[in-house]
């Protein structure tokens, strides 16, 4: 009896140990950002090319389950996400940043923020991305990010409510040559910080 | 020496078991849950719903583009012995039909431009109808059960409109059985 109940203890708090470490190595529970597990790293900008695919090692699987249902294979759209600023700092609501960059090869990309909960940030700002339709046929274009609508006149994305968040980058119908060789061929957005309120990042 | 070995090894079972169990188990988990999500708030199966406008307010799953605008087709082959025909409103900027099986595998994908957009889907070991006309492309689903999404590039409420009234040419249905 004494071994039995020994044997059946062993069992549930080892099943325990496997599900939590399956949960925590995967990205499904715990804080590891999505950029933690990415297999390409553009300046910053990171991705997974096994998205979407049966391929994809039952981590991937598992993780994108949970912060990407529903997301394309990388023949028709490829995601990156950043989750700090040019200066290593995460991104974080009490924070200004300005954001560049220059067009890319694909039929359409936008930029998009949320929140650490991998949801839209609840505010009524109506700023919640960028995208090639808003800047234009243009060689350079930025943006403001920040909790509060811009002074000036440019483009803006609204971090009001969203903590710390990150940012997803989408190309949809990216060419051939950032499939193969997305180092040399997406031109990666910068990000910087502009000032913080007292409390936020230095 | 055996005192200690077999409880190691019924540990490390237990551990391995449930690690890999659960990283087996997740996809299909949670894609089952989004579909019992969306069945709950009134998507029915075999028939494509226009979500609403992206906004925070409105967000069903995780990292919704607020740029695009989404249909979902739940299907389920459990019950249904015939092909589904699916087919897109035309759209001239950026749109496609994207099909998912039960463990989240983006399986097809298809593009919606200016020509006609047909898709007959069939689970595995259903055969596929003859097919009379050109432009029918035929798929089949790894599993019975699975989504289609419609995803189409509308970054404001006059684009939005405009997919809302085309939508109603989206088609998602099981066809007559001719059997």
């Amino acid at each position: 009896m004494k071994n039995l109940l020994k044997y059946v203890t062993l069992l549930v708090v080892g099943l325990c140990v496997g599900v939590g470490s399956a949960l925590t190595m995967s990205g499904v529970v715990g804080g590891r950002s999505l950029a933690s597990f990415a297999n390409v790293n553009v300046d910053g900008w990171h991705s997974d090319w096994s998205i979407g695919t049966a391929t994809a090692s039952p981590y991937v699987r598992a993780r994108i389950a949970r912060h990407g249902l529903l997301a394309l294979a990388k023949e028709e759209a490829v995601y990156f996400t950043r989750s700090v600023d040019d200066d290593g700092e995460l991104f974080t609501e009490s924070c200004r940043y300005q954001i560049s960059g220059t067009g890319q090869d694909a039929f359409w990309w936008s930029i998009t923020l949320y929140d650490s909960q991998s949801r839209l940030p609840m505010n009524d700002d109506g700023a919640l991305s960028i995208d090639a339709t808003k800047t234009g046929d243009v060689d350079h274009w930025s943006a403001i990010i920040s909790s509060e609508r811009p002074t000036r006149n440019s483009h803006w994305i609204s971090s009001h409510a969203a903590g710390q968040f990150d940012l997803t980058m989408r190309l949809y119908r990216p060419s051939q040559a950032i499939l193969s060789s997305p180092q040399s061929s997406i031109n990666p957005p910068q990000l910087q910080r502009l000032d913080c309120l007292q409390g936020g990042a230095s | 020496m055996r005192k200690i070995f077999i409880p190691v090894i019924v540990f490390s079972l237990a551990v391995v078991t449930g690690h890999f169990g659960t990283l087996k188990a997740a996809p299909s988990v949670i894609m089952s849950k989004a579909m019992q999500t969306m069945a709950e708030r009134g998507i029915p199966l075999h028939q494509f719903v226009l979500g609403s406008r992206i906004t925070p307010q409105t967000q069903s799953v995780v990292r919704p583009s607020p740029d695009l605008v989404y249909s979902i087709c739940l299907f389920d082959f459990s019950g249904l012995d015939v092909p589904l025909a699916i087919s897109a409103g035309v759209w001239d900027d950026y749109g496609s039909i994207s099909f998912f099986d039960a463990k989240t595998n983006n399986f097809a994908t298809i593009r919606v431009g200016a020509g006609s957009s047909e898709v007959v889907l069939t689970p595995h070991g259903m055969a596929s109808p003859a097919d009379p006309t050109n432009g029918v492309t035929h798929i089949k689903t790894p599993t019975k059960r699975g989504l289609i999404l419609i995803r189409r590039l509308a970054p404001t409420l006059t684009a939005y409109n405009r997919v809302r009234d085309l939508s109603v040419e989206d088609q998602c249905r099981p066809l007559p059985d001719v059997s």
